[in-house]
């Protein structure tokens, strides 16, 4: 086990820990705008630190590609989803007009 | 058993549970939140699966289930908005 495969299993293990954390910690919570605080860290950083990690112990290969393509677009997509839902979620409690945004 | 496998353990053993959990209860908002969650833990479970197995062709499961769920998701998001 060389020192490579050490920074990679810790950057994952990392990022698993980030993960899991706040999927506990958004079941202390009860609204969904709070729910989606939690959210964000899983997808801005649990997700690259595993991506890194897992790119790390591949080295520059299409498997690392195709991995970082991956994070890249839960990273990309997740603030878009978090967006979508709370404007949901004000539209359903009537503080956001279904015309927004103008 | 491998790091890859414990993390992917953890996350498919406690996070997806909790995210199950979160999607199965509550108001329609509360269930899209634990939808979302649901669909990011499943994918970097898949990601880890595939790097705990040494299957770099499993990694084509993880690239459409992002997809998937993105669109996916968003349909819901369409579907809840109230209609009037």
């Amino acid at each position: 086990m060389n020192a490579q495969h050490v920074a990679a299993v810790t950057l994952f293990g990392l990022g698993v820990a980030v993960v899991v954390l706040t999927a506990l910690g958004s079941l202390r919570v009860h609204r969904p705008e709070d729910r989606l605080h939690f959210l964000t860290p899983a997808t801005a950083l649990g997700t690259p630190l595993i991506g890194l990690g897992l790119a790390i112990v591949n080295g520059w290969s299409l498997t690392t590609a195709q991995i970082v393509i991956v994070c890249l677009l839960i990273m990309i997509t997740g603030p878009v989803l978090s967006s979508a839902a709370v404007r949901v979620a004000g539209m359903r409690e009537g503080s956001v007009s279904r015309e927004s945004p103008e | 058993m491998n790091a890859w496998l414990i993390g992917d353990l953890a996350l498919v053993g406690i996070g997806l549970p909790v995210a199950i959990w979160i999607a199965a209860r509550g108001n329609a908002v509360d269930r899209l939140v634990g939808l979302e969650l649901t669909g990011v833990i499943g994918t970097l479970a898949l990601l880890a699966f595939s790097q705990a197995v040494k299957q770099p062709s499993y990694l084509i499961v993880p690239t459409v289930a992002v997809v998937l769920a993105f669109a996916g998701t968003l349909v819901y998001t369409r579907l809840l908005a109230p209609r009037s």
